[in-house]
Parts: structure tokens; C-alpha cells; sequence
């Protein structure tokens, strides 16, 4: 007995090591399983556009997990119906310019918010965080008159304008540069540095994590914008692929195959940015870890 | 001499005048562009195709005369709102029947006897149905000529009915028959007996009139003052509804169950628009045998269907655009223009004579005997009433959400619909 | 001498930290009153009126009578009722999940952390009309995938979108499953920002994996978990106004139908100015108080990583 308890600590380590590594074995299978269960759940219904559309009319509501009769039927009735490449390319210019232009006015109004305390700092940063509550319906048609009045209709430049700065990106950045160490920024103010370089060259570079996933959230929302283009958009050459996709939802039935085809197409340009960003965001992530 | 011939002058001159604001031009001989709100365009497929094919082909008949389409989504009309209130011309719409009122007081709607000669308008509507002529009348004034519009037909799958011991070949007539061959086909088979597309957001109020008028109701009088749809025909006619659910046998399907349930082959029988034949077919193809009848009819009473879909209506008050205007409404509902509008975009024509006729439809509707039904009732068609006022659209919707929880909502009927009408009531002008 | 060559630079300091940040801010200001607040303003005075919009027709002064009507429409309460059925039920999926998956795929494997998220961001890239439209598909009665499972264990088909009782969780659910790759990105984002010598000191304490996420990460995670409730609570109705409008229309009988739905319904869609502007009015100004009241509860609660 005594022996034992005397020994115990010598072997105990190892034991105790070897329990806890099998309970978190335990646990990884239990959250792997979790994970899978709850990847299923995210990528099920993709799978199923995505199955769907190369289904023809006929075997469409089929319940087989595989198209028994696979066909691109619906692709060229997409294609011929609607000119997608146009639209993609539209919608790509309005999303990549809408997020830039996000990004830079977000970064200076946030940097404002972070720096300085300032009159009225409080009230303006109620005032973009409530710009949020306003229903879109309501601005949507005084816009359109301006956009009328500036002689822009039916332009990509008409949809991008409204969509130049926004609460999300303020708030967002405003709060990851309010978390970044105080300590630094004064720093490189005792070097010389102005507030600009200090932005530029210290914060922008710092928050790169945060600004790749910002840059992929407005990419994407603005990606699936739908009622401002329908407003503005009179021919479908200069329209994105959002109002195209509803032109295959009709009052009299839905075209079902095609509307899979079609939103399968628009689905696989922003998966592709997502991939690419998101292994941008990864590194960053890992950069700022190192630090 | 000279004095009275300036007198003369000036006379014919100042007759003149308001004569010209009035009436369009005699002819088009300079180049003139005008737009055309069309919803159709708005979506992809046939309609758009069909509705272009149209354009292209005026404009090939009349060069100087350029047709710009515009798509607009016709649940909201805020794009031609919008583009009125920008000053940006809105010349040619095709106009939900709904709509038409509001449209005439708001965005302008030119009536044809206002600005068309009046031996134009004559010669045009010659071989039209008399009831397709009525349905753009308003307060005695022809604002639009029916373009884009159907029936309620009672769509079946003929294997349901096999399966559930029914004959195919005679489809239910009444009300009361529709419940019991419901009521066959749920004991019998895994589908759904019945639905209809009365309730649901994008039904409006259209076949709520028709089912209200064939039990000879009416859910507004007719000189659209005073709404009537809590009036004891309105109420019975929900009431039989109402048992209908209680049966088990109307189905309440979500948005767009009702279409798919039935394209795949889920549901037996479904009363809906005729427009919406061609996303049936395309499901039945090849799984079963999709048939149409008339709309059901409450005992011994005939049934008075209305119709859906749109007008096209004239806002522009430029003469020569008028002008242009009056030529594209008269070729879209031509001979020519009613062959493609049935045959290629699914709805009814105006001119009965072009059906029997193989220059235009006749080739077409032999194999396409689902439209049968709705030419039958074009003899008994009877208008869609549009709410009058600038709420309109709020009467409607708060009459068919009391329909909705009358019917299926175990809400009671008579003061459910009494409630609403008069909440509605104070929504007229 | 001295003093006169300090005082124009001080001077010119001063003026500087006075003007520098409605300078940085100018550009966001500028676009957000000229395409947001000029329009709400507008908005306010045309709630008082009835008027189409059109320049040739007169604008009628009809009082508080637009407020009147919108405050007797028979669903309004039922409608309120369910928006705040529908932010408690996004609450979990919408902050929750998302904040468990991004604390755990942290300690994971590089190659597995990375495939789980982007997993769980695919749905994010779905139109929300097409994720509509898919997931009533795959749960329609009769031939959805949903229910061919159910009835293949023997139970009764379950109605997702027609049965009153059942409908609201369901476009619940299907607006959740787009946003939980949302709130895990930013969770995410916000946890691999925390300083790693934090987590050091505490495992140096002797603190267990537990410990460590109670007492470290979800303190420092609190203000971005904070920020997410407010959003969803502000914004959960109108997330889940796609899926209303394609899936339910409100229905059935109203059940899935909220406020920002309602007021759209009766409102915007139906080009009566007055209308569309008192909904407007009244949804700025009921989530405004909510804003305010939350936005003073996060400034006390919040926590800053220094």
C-alpha cells in the first residue's frame, strides 16, 4: 500500500495523461459527430439545387438522391432565357466595387469613432447604427427619383451608389480597431507618425483578419441583393443575376429546373471568391497569432 | 370679308385645338418611340418570348414606330410609380384587372372613347366577344382592352381518378360533387382531394368573386360603393367552403404547394387560373393524365366565372404617341395577336371566330383540348371587379384574410366576414 | 518670441483634432444622410399625408389617421406577438451555435477547422430565394425528402408550411440555417483575435479547457456575442422577410407573419405613400427605443481585450 501510494506520483503522470487524451478522444468523436450532423445540415439543400437542376421537367420532383435521367436540359433553357453571362458580370462588378467602396468609407468613419473622442461622437454613431432600422421599401423610391434626376437609370453605376458606405462595416471595424491595443497606436505617434499613416500602416495591416471577413459578408449580401436592382434595372443586360433568378418565378408556377440551373451558376462564382478569401482570412488569422 | 374669314379662322382654330389635345393623330409619319409595361417581360420563358416576338413584329409592320418593352413585376406597380413620379414617359401598360381602377385615377389611363375616333373603336371590337369587350369598362368608358386573361378551370388528374373508383370522363359539375369524388380519392389514394387557388398571396380577390357570383352574390355592388361580401349569399358560399375543409378534403397548401402538389401528381383536383396549364403539363408529362373542366357550379344555379389577368391600358396624352399607342393595342389583340397570345403565352382569345378558324388557332386547339373549359365559359364571363380608391389594395386584402379565417381558420363565418366589411368599408373612398 | 512662433501650431492642432474626425467620417456620413436620412425625413412628414407619389396629384393632409389604421389592423398584434416568437427561436441558431462551432473548430486541426466552417458558411452564398425554394421542396408534404423520412419510420407526414402550429419554427429554422456561416465567421474572426498569451497565462494558472473558455474567451467574446444579439433582435424580422414572402406569404392563417412582414404587406406594397411612410415611422421608431435601450446595456456590459 504504502509502496503504491509512494510510486503513485512517478506513474500517476503518464496514467491521468493517457485518461485525459482518451476523454478528449471521446469528446473529438462526439464533436466531430455533431460537426458532420451539422454539416449535413448546411450543405444537404445545396446539394439538393444542385442535383435538381440537371433534372428535366418531367422526373423534377423525384425523391432519388441522383438524378435517374441526368440532363442539361435546364442549363440551356437557363442560358437561352436569360443572358447569364452578362448578368454575372454585372452583378460581379456591383459586388466587388459596392465592397471596396464599403470597406474604405467603413474604415476611415470607423477609424474617426476609434481615435478621437469627439462632440456628438455618441449621437453620430447612434445615428449609422440606426440607419440599420429603415426599412428599405421607404427609401427605395426617393432614391430612384435621385438616381432619375442624376440621369443614371438602368445603370451599374445607378446600383452601386446607395451601396457606398454602410452601418455593418462602420460598427464592425469600429469595434475591432476600439479592441486594438491603445499602447500600439501611441507608439507610433511618439515616432512621428500622423493618424493616417497610423491607420494605414499599423491598424488596416493588424485588421486584416477582420477586414477579409467583413469583405466576404458584403460581397456576399450585396451578391444577393434583390430589390434596389429590380427598381432600377429596366433591360436585362444590365441587370444582375438575382433579377434573373426571379424571372423564372412567376404569379402562374415556378420554372423549377431551370431557376437550379440558374442559381447553381450564380452560387459557384461567390463559392469560388469564398475558397480563395477564405484562405486570406486563414493566414491572417495565423499571422496575428504569431504576434 | 377678310374679318369674317379670320373670324372663320379663328373659330375653326379654337374648335380645333381642344379637338387635337383630344384626339390622337391621323396617322404616324415621323419617327416616334413609346413604351410598353409589360410584366410578362419580366419573367423568363414563353410569355417574354411571345410578348417580344409581338413587338418586334409591329414594329416590322409600322418603321417609324419603335416599341420600348419595360418589364415590371406585376404584384407591385411601384416601377411605373416611380417612373411616373420621375417624369420618364409611360406610354402602353398591360394592366391587372384589379389594377385598373387605381390606374385610371393615378397613373392617368386613357379612356378609348376620349381619344380613339369613334368609328376606329367600332371597326376594332367587330368579331370580339361582347363579354371580353366589358371587362376594361369603367363607369361606361372602355379604359382597357382585355389582353392577357383566363378563366377558372377545374384541373384533374384522370389517374387519381381511376385509382379512387371515379370516371374520368365525367368530372364533377356541382360543389356537392367536387366533396364526394374529394372524399373518394383521399379514402382511396395517398393524394390530396382538392384545393383552389382562392386564398394565398398572390391570389388577390379574383375567383373569390367568381365562387361568390355563381352562388348570386356579389363582394361590391355594382356602382363599387358599398363592398356586399358579407352579405348572406357571400357567406354561404364561404360557408360551403369552410365544410369542404371540415371534410378533410380542401387542402390548405403553402404559397406554391398547390402548383407543384398538382404537377407532381400529389393532388386530384385544383381549381385555378388556366394560365397556369403549362407548369402543369410540363409536370404531368409523362406521369399522368392531366384534364380540365369548368369551374363547379352550387346546385342547380349556372355558374358565373370571372376572369384573371391583364388589360393594356393607354396613359400617354401626346397625340402622336396616342397614335402609335392605339396601333399597338390594335395589333396585340388582332386576329394575329390573340393566335399567339393563346397558343404561345397560355391565355384566352378575345375574337371566338379565329378559334374555329385553321388560318389561326383552330390546328392548335385540337391539340390542345385542356383549354376547352375556359372557351365554354367565355359565354358566361363576367368582369373582375378592381376595389375602387386609393386603399384598394388594403380592401382587398383585408377581405380575403377574413375569407382565409373563415375557411380555414375556424374563425365563425358571418362575423368574420361582417367585421371585415365594415374594417373595409371604411377603407373606400 | 517663443510663445508667438508656439501659438499658430497649437492653433492649427486644435483644429486638427477638431476637424479630423468629421473628415475620416464625411464620406460614410455624406452617403448615409443623402440615401437614407433625407428620404426618412421626408418620410415622416408623408406619413401625415395620403398622396401616390405622382407630381401632378395633390398630397391630402389626413392627420394621424395612417398611424390609426396600421394600429387597427387585426393582425398588428398577433404580428408583434410572433416577432418576438421569431427572435427567441434565431437567438440560438443565430448566436449560440455559432459561438459554440467557432470555440470549438478553434482548438481543431488546421485542415478540419477550416472545412467545418467553410461548411457551415456554404448556405450564406445561396440566393434567399433559392434557399426558399429548395427547402420547401425538400419539405413538402407529399414528395419532400423531409417527409418520405418521416413516413419511412412510420409517423404522419408533418405539414412544415401549412400547419399554423408548425410553420413559424420552420421559417425560423430555414432563416437560421442561412445565418448561423454569418455569426460563425464573425465569432470566429473574434476568437482568433483574442491575444494568445492570455490563454497562456490562464493554462500557466493551471486552468482546464473549461476554465479557460469561461473565464478568458467568453469574457473577451462578450461585446461581438453582444453585438449579435442586438442584431438579431433588431433584425431578426426583417431576415426572415424572403422566406415569409416566397414560403408562407404571413400565412397560414397569419402565423408566420411579423411586423416588418405586416407592415409591408399593408405598407409598402401598395403605393399608398402615407401607409409605406407610417410603417416606416413606426418600425424606425419601435426598434430605434429597443436599439437605444440595448446599445446603453452593451455599453455597460461590454469588455475590451487591453
Amino acid at each position: 500500500m504504502t509502496i503504491d501510494v509512494i510510486a503513485r506520483p512517478a506513474r500517476a503522470r503518464p496514467v491521468t495523461l493517457r485518461r485525459i487524451s482518451n476523454r478528449s478522444g471521446l469528446n473529438t468523436a462526439a464533436g466531430h459527430l455533431l460537426m458532420v450532423l451539422l454539416s449535413i445540415f448546411c450543405l444537404f439543400p445545396v446539394y439538393w439545387m444542385l442535383v435538381s437542376s440537371f433534372r428535366p421537367a418531367n422526373t423534377l420532383f423525384e425523391t432519388s438522391l441522383w438524378p435517374t435521367q441526368p440532363s442539361l436540359d435546364n442549363y440551356t433553357r437557363a442560358v437561352d432565357a436569360i443572358p447569364i453571362a452578362r448578368m454575372l458580370i454585372n452583378t460581379l462588378v456591383f459586388s466587388a466595387v459596392s465592397t471596396v467602396f464599403q470597406l474604405l468609407t467603413g474604415i476611415l468613419a470607423a477609424f474617426a469613432f476609434a481615435r478621437w473622442k469627439f462632440p456628438f461622437d455618441k449621437l453620430v454613431y447612434t445615428g449609422v447604427a440606426l440607419t440599420w432600422l429603415v426599412p428599405f421599401q421607404v427609401v427605395m423610391i426617393p432614391n430612384y427619383l435621385l438616381i432619375a434626376q442624376m440621369g443614371l437609370l438602368d445603370s451599374v453605376l445607378a446600383l452601386i451608389l446607395p451601396n457606398i458606405a454602410a452601418a455593418l462595416a462602420i460598427m464592425l471595424l469600429a469595434q475591432a480597431m476600439r479592441g486594438f491595443p491603445k499602447e500600439v497606436i501611441e507608439a507610433a505617434r511618439m515616432d512621428g507618425a500622423s493618424n493616417w499613416r497610423v491607420l494605414w500602416e499599423v491598424l488596416v495591416p493588424n485588421l486584416r483578419g477582420t477586414i477579409a471577413s467583413l469583405a466576404i459578408l458584403i460581397f456576399i449580401s450585396t451578391w444577393n441583393e434583390y430589390f434596389w436592382p429590380l427598381l432600377l434595372s429596366r433591360t436585362a443586360e444590365n441587370s444582375v443575376i438575382q433579377i434573373g433568378i426571379q424571372m423564372f418565378m412567376t404569379a402562374e408556377g415556378n420554372q423549377w429546373g431551370p431557376l437550379m440551373a440558374a442559381s447553381t451558376l450564380a452560387s459557384l462564382p461567390v463559392l469560388v471568391i469564398y475558397v480563395v478569401l477564405q484562405r486570406q482570412v486563414v493566414q491572417s488569422f495565423m499571422k496575428s497569432g504569431i504576434r | 370679308m377678310l374679318r369674317t374669314s379670320i373670324l372663320a379662322c379663328l373659330l375653326a382654330l379654337s374648335t380645333a385645338v381642344p379637338a387635337l389635345a383630344q384626339t390622337m393623330a391621323p396617322s404616324i409619319e415621323q419617327p416616334v418611340t413609346i413604351t410598353f409595361y409589360n410584366y410578362n417581360l419580366a419573367a423568363a420563358g414563353l410569355g417574354a418570348e411571345a410578348t417580344q416576338k409581338l413587338i418586334n413584329e409591329f414594329m416590322a409592320a409600322n418603321p417609324n414606330v419603335t416599341v420600348t418593352g419595360v418589364p415590371y413585376g406585376s404584384a407591385d406597380g411601384s416601377r411605373i410609380q416611380a417612373d411616373l413620379a420621375a417624369g420618364l414617359p409611360v406610354d402602353v401598360v398591360q394592366t391587372v384587372f384589379s389594377d385598373l381602377d387605381f390606374s385610371v385615377t393615378n397613373f392617368g389611363a386613357q379612356a378609348l372613347e376620349d381619344i380613339v375616333p369613334a368609328g376606329e373603336i367600332a371597326t376594332h371590337l367587330q368579331g370580339m366577344h361582347p363579354n371580353g369587350t366589358k371587362l376594361g369598362v369603367l363607369n361606361g368608358k372602355t379604359y382597357g382592352l382585355a389582353y392577357t386573361f383566363s378563366t377558372p378551370v377545374l384541373f384533374y388528374n384522370a389517374d387519381l381518378f381511376r385509382a379512387a373508383g371515379l370516371d374520368p370522363d365525367n368530372p364533377p359539375k356541382t360543389w356537392a360533387d367536387v366533396k364526394s369524388a374529394a372524399l373518394a380519392v383521399e379514402e382511396k389514394t395517398d393524394a390530396e382531394g382538392f384545393t383552389a387557388g382562392i386564398t394565398g398571396p398572390s391570389a388577390v380577390d379574383w375567383l373569390f368573386q367568381g365562387v361568390v357570383r355563381s352562388n348570386n352574390g356579389e363582394v361590391i355592388s355594382r356602382d363599387r360603393k358599398t363592398l356586399k361580401f358579407a352579405e348572406p349569399e357571400a357567406i354561404e358560399a364561404v360557408a360551403m367552403l369552410r365544410d369542404l375543409y371540415d371534410a378533410g378534403v380542401y387542402e390548405n397548401y403553402d404559397f406554391a404547394g398547390a402548383v407543384d402538389g398538382m404537377a407532381s401528381g400529389n393532388l386530384a383536383m385544383y381549381l385555378q387560373t388556366s394560365a397556369l396549364q403549362g407548369s402543369l403539363v410540363a409536370g404531368a408529362n409523362g406521369n399522368y393524365e392531366l384534364r380540365s373542366s369548368t369551374m363547379p357550379r352550387f346546385a342547380d344555379k349556372p355558374t358565373r366565372p370571372n376572369n384573371s389577368g391583364s388589360a393594356l391600358t393607354i396613359h400617354t396624352t401626346d397625340p402622336l404617341k396616342q397614335r402609335a399607342a392605339w396601333e399597338l393595342m390594335k395589333f396585340l389583340t388582332s386576329e394575329h395577336g390573340y393566335t399567339i397570345i393563346t397558343s404561345e403565352i397560355g391565355y384566352l382569345p378575345l375574337r371566338p371566330a379565329i378559334v374555329t378558324d385553321p388560318k389561326y388557332l383552330a390546328g392548335w386547339i385540337a391539340d390542345h383540348p385542356l383549354v376547352a373549359p375556359n372557351l365554354e365559359q367565355l359565354d358566361r364571363l363576367e368582369p373582375w371587379d378592381p376595389m375602387p380608391g386609393a386603399n384598394y389594395r388594403q380592401i382587398v386584402k383585408t377581405m380575403m384574410d377574413a375569407v382565409e379565417m373563415s375557411i380555414f381558420g375556424g374563425a365563425d363565418v358571418a362575423t368574420t366576414l361582417a367585421d371585415a366589411q365594415a374594417n373595409a368599408q371604411a377603407l373606400m373612398p | 518670441m517663443a510663445i508667438a512662433a508656439h501659438a499658430p501650431t497649437r492653433l492649427r492642432r486644435i483644429s486638427n483634432a477638431r476637424w479630423a474626425p468629421w473628415l475620416y467620417l464625411a464620406p460614410a456620413l455624406i452617403t448615409l444622410v443623402v440615401w437614407i436620412y433625407w428620404p426618412l425625413v421626408d418620410a415622416v412628414r408623408l406619413s401625415f399625408f395620403q398622396w401616390n407619389m405622382l407630381p401632378n396629384s395633390p398630397q391630402v393632409f389626413v392627420g394621424w389617421e395612417n398611424y390609426q389604421r396600421i394600429f387597427a389592423l387585426p393582425k398588428f398584434w398577433q404580428a408583434l406577438r410572433n416577432t418576438g416568437v421569431y427572435v427567441l427561436g434565431l437567438l440560438p441558431l443565430a448566436v449560440l451555435i455559432p459561438l459554440a462551432i467557432a470555440i470549438y473548430t478553434h482548438d481543431l486541426p488546421e485542415r478540419s477547422r477550416n472545412i467545418y466552417r467553410a461548411i457551415i458558411f456554404v448556405p450564406m452564398i445561396i440566393a434567399p430565394v433559392v434557399a426558399a425554394a429548395v427547402w420547401r421542396w425538400l419539405l413538402d408534404p407529399a414528395y419532400g425528402l423531409a417527409n418520405q423520412a418521416i413516413k419511412g419510420v412510420g409517423l404522419d407526414p408533418v405539414k412544415f408550411l401549412s400547419d399554423p402550429n408548425v410553420a413559424i419554427w420552420t421559417v425560423i429554422a430555414i432563416t437560421g440555417w442561412k445565418l448561423m456561416g454569418f455569426s460563425t465567421l464573425i465569432l470566429s474572426a473574434a476568437n482568433a483575435n483574442i491575444n494568445p498569451t492570455l490563454i497562456e497565462a490562464a493554462r500557466m494558472d493551471g486552468a482546464g479547457k473549461w476554465e479557460i473558455i469561461r473565464d478568458v474567451r467568453l469574457p473577451l467574446l462578450s461585446s461581438t456575442v453582444l453585438f449579435l444579439v442586438v442584431m438579431t433582435i433588431l433584425l431578426g424580422a426583417q431576415w426572415s422577410f424572403t422566406y415569409i414572402n416566397v414560403l408562407t406569404g404571413g400565412g397560414p392563417l397569419g402565423a408566420t407573419t411579423n411586423i416588418y412582414y405586416l407592415l409591408w404587406d399593408f405598407g409598402f406594397s401598395t403605393m399608398s405613400v402615407g401607409w409605406g411612410s407610417a410603417s416606416a415611422v413606426i418600425l424606425f421608431l419601435g426598434f430605434g427605443v429597443l436599439a437605444f435601450v440595448l446599445f446603453r446595456l452593451i455599453d455597460r456590459y461590454s469588455f475590451h481585450d487591453n
